[in-house]
């Protein structure tokens, strides 16, 4: 498989990549770049625990390979939200409402939760549902 | 970032922010495949390619180069062959001439350093089997039990007798029978099972990963792996999700990836991906149950009936106490003085059943709540105004002969729920099958009401003895502090949390300087598994005991070391003693540590001594406890689609003393969304090739956040006195009840009773439309 060389930002930093264009970006992230915070849950596309901002777009690590992402893609993980207000004020708020259990599956809904702020700021709880909606969450559902 | 609720002594029922929150919003938190274990081999499981057949050989293809791999088969079980749960006749890897009785039954583990290779090398082992017939599904066994009873293959009996039935047939005035079935259920944990062997120099074996029971594997594996109790060490890893399912199966993790592990000198990890997950490991027993039932005009219940059939699979693993717990809810909450409850668990050719939230509980509540519907109609009487007449209350007596005490909220769950959903107002919205005035949607409502039982059934606590150990030691930051040394597992549920808060309270000691390290067998007494909503009630029980231990010890030291004998009090993290200035929780306990070496506070659960139980004729006191709770479900049916959605979900509790109620109320909703996953979405058999038929998340469908629907729970508290603080158990309670209030609410907007879950649109569309399809009464 041939090899690709790019660079991105991730978390705001700039990283230099080489990896297999096949390899998936959770692998990429987790493995290489020890960025443990996004999970694998299904490995399909399906659970959303690996959900991570590409160019600001949540999506699902797991069905991405390295190779798609072009030079300067902006890449944000769980470990670069609190570096963001919005995104420490969201951690408190999952904190203070109780929205945390098992947390597996948390990382992942925050960073979709942090995509939905831009767009709507203050949603109100039924346009809260659909973004969320490829999040599984067994434990408060 | 974690702003811990600073004062002591005042924690119990308070909102507290959980612990183990702040690594878990920040991705901090390492869970089993975050942690780096450098040097170990991969384990994959080979498995039984047939539902049922004669195991001739294992054939490693000569064409590939197995110098890499670690290769274990049953010729490698150091003991016996047998993984000793609730009876010894389940192998930990199946032997070549013995019969392989499910799809996928381990045949061997195969070990390499990544996990592509170990793949690769599984896939070169020939399986060689005679294929012999199966009898793969509880629809099969159930014709069998009602054609030829005597050719049911029944792995586990048992019966509940109570007054003379035949007296209670006699007497009534009209009987009501009838069958409800429901299939499998996934617990879908979001992290994947898995586990981490370590072999260490003097033969002992260190396990870590997800589970809910830490000392399960250290009693359930000596046979084979010819290794005692203490030379089992199991430490927890944080678990992302269990809900039953790491309660029985990571034994058999440990099991397989230990033999490798033995073999080679190596630490072997074994982890599933999803799609193995789902299909290797044990779900929710389906179930048939049979009510006959014989009620007077006034409706009073003379006689109950019931056959409670669950498909245990091909090895009773914990079956059999399913099944008890199912037959112990199967009339429990409603008066009737002439019963029998037979339980059964069928042997079929498929992966064992097991624990999922609720342990044969919602099977059993499942029929009973749509029976009472049914009975109520037949009566011409609101489900309501006849539960209200029917159900049981303190000074009633149970099936098993247990009278109820005061500390049973039964009535004010119903009360309140029908009074805060405004039930019977709903009620007349009801479209019955035709849509009323302004509905474009079919409407309906519906309840369902039921307890319970906290903690091991009967007398298993008083057997048991959970033991646990607060301990003053130096905590991570160096200063002193208390460690609460139990073996349940935090996983999700919050126990590390509520436990703290119990400590604080117990101790009057800053919950700062309380730590809950996880569960690790090497250093916790054993409180127990982490199961069947004991937690709470039992080991925090246990928690608060030995925190007064610990606090008498330490305050007769303080007295004594600088007080000169005066009466001294633990309060707000200081020593003070009467017109003397406070000491701090910090000196007292250096010089304590200095002076004593270790401190500990012990304490070993008891039951209430007049508390009895005969396990032979289950007559007694088949729970110490009891939690309550009434559901209210509100349905929407789409007349052309039949898409069926839940708008609203009223429920009340009374679990005992809430000690979070923030995530007592997480609790409750994440139960009740599985049990609506349960009731409409997630659908599971076995298919004619063994395997269950929904084997992925794309086909395998749980609820999201656009399926929930606005939920209100509400608690009533009706502690537990013999055991402070008084919880009486609620991680199962909330998956009990839905299902049934949901299939009651479909009656109420359509008109037509289903009798089996899940209710998909397919089963409300030929209900609908009864020409094309009839499956309802
Ligand atoms: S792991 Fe990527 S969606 Fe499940
Ligand atoms: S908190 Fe456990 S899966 Fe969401």
């Amino acid at each position: 498989m041939s090899t690709i060389t790019r660079t991105w930002k991730v978390n705001g930093k700039p990283i230099k990549v080489r990896a297999p264009a096949g390899r998936r970006l959770l692998d990429y992230l987790r493995d290489d770049l020890g960025l443990i915070g996004a999970k694998e849950g299904c490995g399909e596309g399906e659970c959303g625990a690996c959900t991570v901002l590409i160019d600001n777009e949540p999506m699902v690590s797991c069905i991405v390979p390295v190779g798609q992402l072009a030079d300067g893609t902006e890449i944000l993980t769980i470990e670069g939200v609190e570096k963001k207000r919005a995104g420490r004020l969201l951690q408190q708020a999952y904190l203070e409402c109780g929205a945390v259990q098992c947390g597996f599956c948390i990382p992942g809904m925050i960073i979709s939760s942090y995509a939905l702020l831009p767009k709507n700021p203050k949603p109100p709880t039924q346009a809260i549902r659909p973004p969320l909606s490829g999040n599984l969450c067994r434990c408060t559902g | 970032m974690n702003k811990a609720v600073s004062q002591s002594g005042r924690l119990i029922g308070q909102g507290m922010v959980r612990v183990d929150a702040d690594g878990k919003v920040r991705g901090l938190t390492r869970y089993l495949n975050d942690i780096d274990y450098t040097g170990m081999l991969h384990g994959v499981v080979v498995r039984s390619p047939v539902a049922r057949g004669r195991f001739k050989a294992l054939v490693p293809d000569p064409a590939f180069d197995w110098s890499s791999v670690v290769v274990a088969t049953a010729e490698d079980i150091p003991g016996e062959n047998v993984v000793h749960m609730h009876d010894r006749t389940m192998p930990l890897l199946a032997e070549v001439g013995g019969e392989l009785l499910y799809r996928g039954e381990p045949v061997a583990v195969v070990a390499a350093k990544t996990i592509e290779l170990a793949t690769e090398a599984a896939a070169h082992l020939r399986v060689e089997v005679e294929e012999l017939p199966p009898l793969l599904t509880l629809q099969d066994a159930i014709a069998i039990f009602k054609k030829t009873p005597v050719k049911f293959d029944s792995m586990q009996d048992q019966d509940i007798v109570k007054g003379d039935l035949a007296k209670g047939f006699a007497a009534a005035d009209d009987i009501i029978e009838a069958e409800y079935w429901a299939g499998h259920q996934e617990q879908l944990y979001i992290e994947n099972q898995g586990f981490t062997v370590f072999p260490l120099a003097d033969g002992s074996i260190l396990c870590e990963g997800s589970l809910q029971c830490p000392y399960f594997p250290v009693h359930e594996l000596n046979d084979p792996l010819q290794l005692p109790p203490e030379k089992i060490r199991v430490r927890q890893t944080p678990v992302g999700g269990a809900f039953g399912g790491k309660e029985e199966y990571p034994t058999m993790l440990i099991g397989y990836a230990a033999l490798p592990a033995l073999k080679s000198g190596k630490p072997v990890k074994i982890t599933y991906d999803r799609h193995e997950d789902i299909l290797f490991t044990p779900k929710r027993h389906p179930v048939w149950v049979r009510y006959k039932t014989g009620v007077k005009k006034d409706g009073t219940l003379t006689a109950l009936e019931c056959d409670f059939i669950l498909d245990g699979g091909a090895y009773l693993t914990i079956s059999d106490v399913v099944m008890f717990r199912g037959i112990l809810h199967c009339a429990l909450a409603y008066r009737c003085d002439n019963l029998i409850i037979r339980g059964r668990v069928a042997r079929t050719h498929s992966f064992p059943c097991g624990a999922f939230r609720g342990f044969g509980a919602p099977q059993a509540i499942w029929g009973m709540e749509s029976h009472i519907d049914a009975i109520a109609a037949r009566l011409g009487k609101p489900p309501h105004t006849y539960r209200r007449q029917l159900h049981v209350r303190p000074g009633d007596v149970t099936p098993t002969g247990q009278i109820l005490s005061k500390e049973n909220g039964s009535t004010a769950c119903l009360d309140l729920a029908l009074q805060h959903a405004k039930f019977a107002q709903k009620r007349r919205q009801a479209s019955r099958g035709k849509l009323r005035k302004g509905q474009t949607k079919y409407y309906g409502i519906g309840l369902s009401f039921f307890a319970h039982g906290a903690a091991f059934t009967g007398d298993g606590e008083a057997k048991f003895k959970a033991k646990g150990r607060m301990e003053l030691a130096l905590l991570d930051d160096g200063k002193p502090g208390v460690n609460i040394r139990v073996s349940s597992t935090e996983m999700g549920q919050g126990v590390h949390t509520i436990f703290t808060q119990i400590a604080s309270d117990a101790l009057a000691l800053d919950p700062a300087r309380i730590r809950f390290p996880m569960a690790d067998t090497g250093l916790v007494p054993n409180s127990g598994p982490t199961v069947a909503s004991r937690t709470t009630m039992v080991v925090g029980n246990v928690v608060y005991r030995a925190s007064q231990d610990l606090k008498d010890q330490m305050e007769s030291f303080a007295s004594q070391r600088y007080f000169r004998g005066a009466k001294t009090v633990l309060k707000n993290s200081q020593f003070a003693a009467k017109s003397r200035r406070p000491l701090s929780f910090a000196k007292v306990a250096r010089d304590m540590l200095t002076e004593h070496g270790p401190v500990n506070g012990f304490f070993e659960f008891k039951l209430p001594p007049d508390a009895k139980w005969d396990q032979v004729t289950f007559k007694g006191d088949s729970y110490p406890g009891y939690s309550w709770s009434a559901n209210i479900a509100e349905v929407e049916i789409d007349p052309l689609t039949c898409e069926l959605a839940v708008t609203r979900v009223t429920a009340v509790l009374d679990v005992g003393r809430v000690i979070n109620p923030i995530l007592a109320a997480g609790q409750v909703e994440g139960g009740l969304t599985q049990a609506l996953g349960y009731a409409i979405m997630e659908k599971m058999g076995t298919g004619q090739n063994g395997l269950y038929d929904a084997s992925r998340l794309q086909t395998y469908i749980i609820p999201t956040s656009l399926d929930t629907p606005i939920y209100d729970v509400k608690f009533v508290e009706y502690p537990y006195s013999f055991a402070p603080p008084g919880g009486k158990g609620l991680g199962e309670l909330p998956m009990d009840g839905l299902a049934p209030a949901i299939a009651n609410a479909v009656e109420s907007a359509i008109g037509k009773r289903l009798r089996t879950i899940p209710i998909t649109p397919e089963d409300l569309f030929a209900a609908l439309h009864p020409a094309q399809g009839d499956n309802t009464p």
